[in-house]
């Protein structure tokens, strides 16, 4: 035997050594890594994970890469080779040989050719297994079975995890769009920080802080209701950040020395707004509350309003039980619905019932269906800020005031009634509604900023709601 | 095969089958105790001295005599006893009177041979145990202001009973450490026993044919020197070396760099008495007894728990088993 064809058989076994090293390896570690994908699996089942196939997979897929990179490490030498191949029986010949291959003299040239003569008749003494004892390579294989049969158990954590990853998605989400808004405030106010007062700078970055209080609550928002909660202030904000957009639009074009793009890019601004308000909420209180900040910008059409109102109505009743219930409340109020009907201007009242609000016309038709929704919705819906009002009247003897107009009702209790720009009082007078609603923003806005204590939110909004 | 080819003493397989032989010629005179005489045939072969250990009548005189006659060696007989001088084993100076007048003359003790049986060795006193001190690790005799080189091949074999301890002076571990091998003469099984009873009570004694001399022998030693040893081999012994140093309860003291030499010349030896030329770990675990065994000093821990340092020996060699 040449010593090139001993080397030669050396590297042969050498890479076989390698080989099995690997299987080995990569036996234990799909062991190892279905171990911790089973314990993945199993933790699971007590806390929400939503990733936890993909934890999985990665344990499985860095095991392997552990092996890999382990029998890349640690895989054998020549010598290491010849070692193995003399536990065979060999009595360290190979080695000797192999490492005096090239040493001169009697001694090493006699070892060398003992060793290679014994190699070369005893060659098929030398086993070594390329794939690991069957013991070695079950379990893994079991393992992982059980690891997939685990993955596979229903579980109401993994249903909770569900939930959760899509809370934290449609939260993120929305840290992206106000992230947005954030930006487009911030660029409009730098560019027209020279054309706008103080007030409205001030204006204007309170709107930022706000929506940084927003995003704060969306970055903390762990529960559907901390995300309806996020949402309807959000979208609160919207709606008064698009008012107050408007306004300041309406101010920069009637101001001689603004460019009319400015007002336009403001315009524009709380038009986005506007319109982000009627995308923002996922639930149907919060569409219903949408509808009824539309209705009060937009309440000199009734019938478009209305319009609108049904469809949020209707939406509000498929997507959310909350608005499901909301509008059965709103169903519930047949007295206030049935007023509605006795009287013009009964935007309020119209609220209180759909099918109610279906008998008045369009406009109606469209409060009564928000109603189904939620019937705060409806109250600022429907309620006129400047056109129509609901007015309480005089209880008995002032009925037959001559400053009122519209029918005595026998002198018997209260009675509705509708009057287009009908004042009946001399002196200041605030309308119902209107002081609700200066009272709800206040609220609101009191709730976006964080002035009053946590939980107490749904209270307030309850409160309002219950109008 | 019956004389030594002197043409062939450069030639490995040829030595290495001689030693075999004479191995064999040994034993025919030997009964039993084939591991002692295989081991004291490594010391001699490596120029390392032996202490033998054992009760008396286990045939160790026999083991040397036999070996002196098959390797053609001269054999002396020391029985060493309290009162034995120094004198009496270097030799000393002497008047001689003759027609020139009086002179020194160095008397050659029983030193002077190539094979010396110091039989109780422990019997004397350490003084003339020193004297084998430096007959034993440099070969010469130091008498007043003259050295004396010994013959080559020098070889000491010491016994001493184990049991019988009034009146003697164990060796201390400076002398220890210069025996090669300590080897622990057992008591024979009743086979050995009968064979040795049929042997020694018989009516003919059995021939053992001189096979060897010392040239041969020494040629010997030289080739067991150039045996190549693998470095994981090398690695190993020097392992065991070391943790006789570890922490060990039973180990007061450890093993000194002699043993190490020691070890890889008696594995070399051995591997060439396997006829094989290069060392193998079970070689290295063959010789790891003998020559460590009087090298390390156990501890009160392993007298009291009546570990012996053939046991501590043993765990030392299984913890620092090579992992392939």
């Amino acid at each position: 035997m040449e010593q090139r064809e001993f080397i030669d058989i050396i590297r042969s076994y050498r890479r076989r050594l390698n080989l099995a090293g690997f299987l080995n390896r990569l036996m234990f570690a799909l062991s190892i890594g279905a171990g911790v994908g089973i314990v993945f699996q199993l933790l699971s089942f007590v806390m929400p994970i939503y990733y936890v196939n993909h934890y999985t997979v990665i344990a499985l897929i860095l095991a392997v890469a552990a092996a890999a990179f382990v029998s890349l490490v640690r895989r054998s030498t020549m010598k290491q080779t010849a070692l193995v191949m003399d536990s065979f029986g060999f009595q360290e010949r190979i080695i000797t040989a192999y490492e005096n291959i090239r040493e001169n003299g009697i001694l090493p040239a006699l070892q060398r050719n003992d060793a290679m003569e014994r190699l070369k008749r005893q060659s098929d003494r030398i086993r070594i297994p390329l794939w690991p004892n069957l013991k070695k390579m079950a379990l893994p294989f079991v393992l992982l079975a059980v690891m997939i049969g685990i993955s596979f158990i229903p579980s109401r954590m993994k249903e909770q995890a569900k939930e959760l990853h899509q809370i934290q998605k449609e939260a993120r989400e929305k840290e992206e769009e106000i992230e947005e808004v954030l930006d487009k405030l911030e660029e409009l106010a730098e560019l027209e920080k020279d054309t706008l007062t103080p007030e409205q700078i001030a204006q204007m970055q309170e709107m930022v802080e706000s929506l940084q209080a927003s995003m704060s609550e969306y970055q903390q928002a762990a529960s559907a209701e901390a995300l309806q909660s996020a949402g309807e202030k959000l979208n609160y904000k919207y709606v008064d950040m698009s008012s107050k957009m408007s306004a300041l639009a309406k101010s920069m074009q009637e101001g001689a020395s603004v460019s009319p793009m400015s007002a336009e890019s403001m315009q524009a601004m709380a038009d986005k707004l506007k319109e982000m308000s009627g995308n923002t909420s996922p639930e149907g209180g919060s569409l219903a509350s949408n509808e009824g900040q539309n209705g009060q910008d937009n309440n000199s059409d009734g019938q478009g309003n209305g319009q609108s109102g049904q469809n949020n109505g209707q939406n509000s009743q498929g997507n959310d039980q909350n608005g499901q219930s909301n509008g059965q409340n709103g169903q519930g109020s047949d007295q206030g619905g049935q007023n509605g009907q006795g009287s013009d201007q009964s935007g309020q009242n119209g609220q209180g019932s759909g099918q109610d609000g279906q008998g008045n016309g369009q406009g109606d038709q469209g409060s009564g269906q928000n109603g189904q929704g939620d019937s705060y919705g409806n109250g600022r819906g429907t309620g006129s800020v400047n056109y129509a009002h609901d007015y309480v009247s005089i209880p008995n003897d002032i009925a037959d005031s001559d400053n009122l107009t519209g029918n005595s009702v026998d002198h018997n209790n209260s009675e509705y009634f509708r009057a287009q720009n009908g004042l009946s009082w001399e002196g200041t007078h605030i309308p119902y509604d209107e002081v609700i609603e200066s009272y709800e923003k206040n609220a609101y806005e009191g709730i976006a900023s964080g002035k009053y204590p946590s939980g107490m939110e749904n209270v307030i909004k309850e409160y309002f709601s219950s109008f | 095969m019956s004389e030594l080819d002197r043409n062939r003493l450069q030639d490995p397989a040829y030595m290495s089958q001689w030693i075999v032989d004479c191995e064999r010629e040994i034993r025919k005179g030997m009964i039993g105790q084939g591991e002692i005489i295989r081991q004291v045939m490594l010391a001699m072969l490596t120029g390392g001295n032996v202490l033998l250990e054992g009760m008396p009548g286990l045939g160790k005189t026999r083991l040397v005599s036999t070996i002196g006659r098959v390797f053609d060696l001269s054999f002396k007989r020391i029985q060493f006893t309290p009162d034995l001088m120094p004198s009496d084993v270097t030799g000393t100076n002497i008047i001689i009177k003759n027609e020139n007048g009086s002179s020194f003359s160095f008397e050659r003790g029983p030193i002077f041979a190539n094979l010396i049986l110091a039989d109780e060795i422990n019997r004397a006193t350490p003084k003339t145990q020193s004297a084998l001190l430096e007959a034993m690790q440099e070969h010469t005799v130091t008498v007043g202001n003259d050295s004396h080189v010994l013959r080559e091949p020098f070889f000491v074999l010491a016994t001493q009973n184990p049991i019988e301890n009034e009146g003697t002076y164990p060796l201390p571990e400076a002398q220890l450490d210069r025996f090669m091998f300590k080897i622990l003469v057992r008591f024979p099984s009743k086979e050995e026993l009968k064979g040795i009873v049929y042997l020694t009570e018989g009516s003919e004694a059995p021939y053992i044919e001189k096979k060897m001399n010392g040239e041969g022998l020494l040629a010997a030693r030289a080739l067991i020197n150039r045996i190549p040893i693998a470095d994981a081999v090398m690695d190993y012994i020097l392992d065991i070396v070391m943790e006789t140093h570890a922490s060990n309860p039973y180990i007061r003291e450890g093993a000194s760099p002699r043993a190490a030499q020691a070890l890889i010349r008696a594995a070399r030896a051995e591997a060439f008495m396997e006829g094989r030329f290069n060392v193998s770990f079970q070689d290295v675990e063959w010789a790891a007894y003998p020559v460590l065994r009087h090298r390390i000093l156990p501890s009160f821990d392993a007298i009291s728990q009546g570990v012996s340092e053939d046991d501590i020996i043993r765990g030392i060699l299984s913890t620092k088993k090579p992992q392939i």
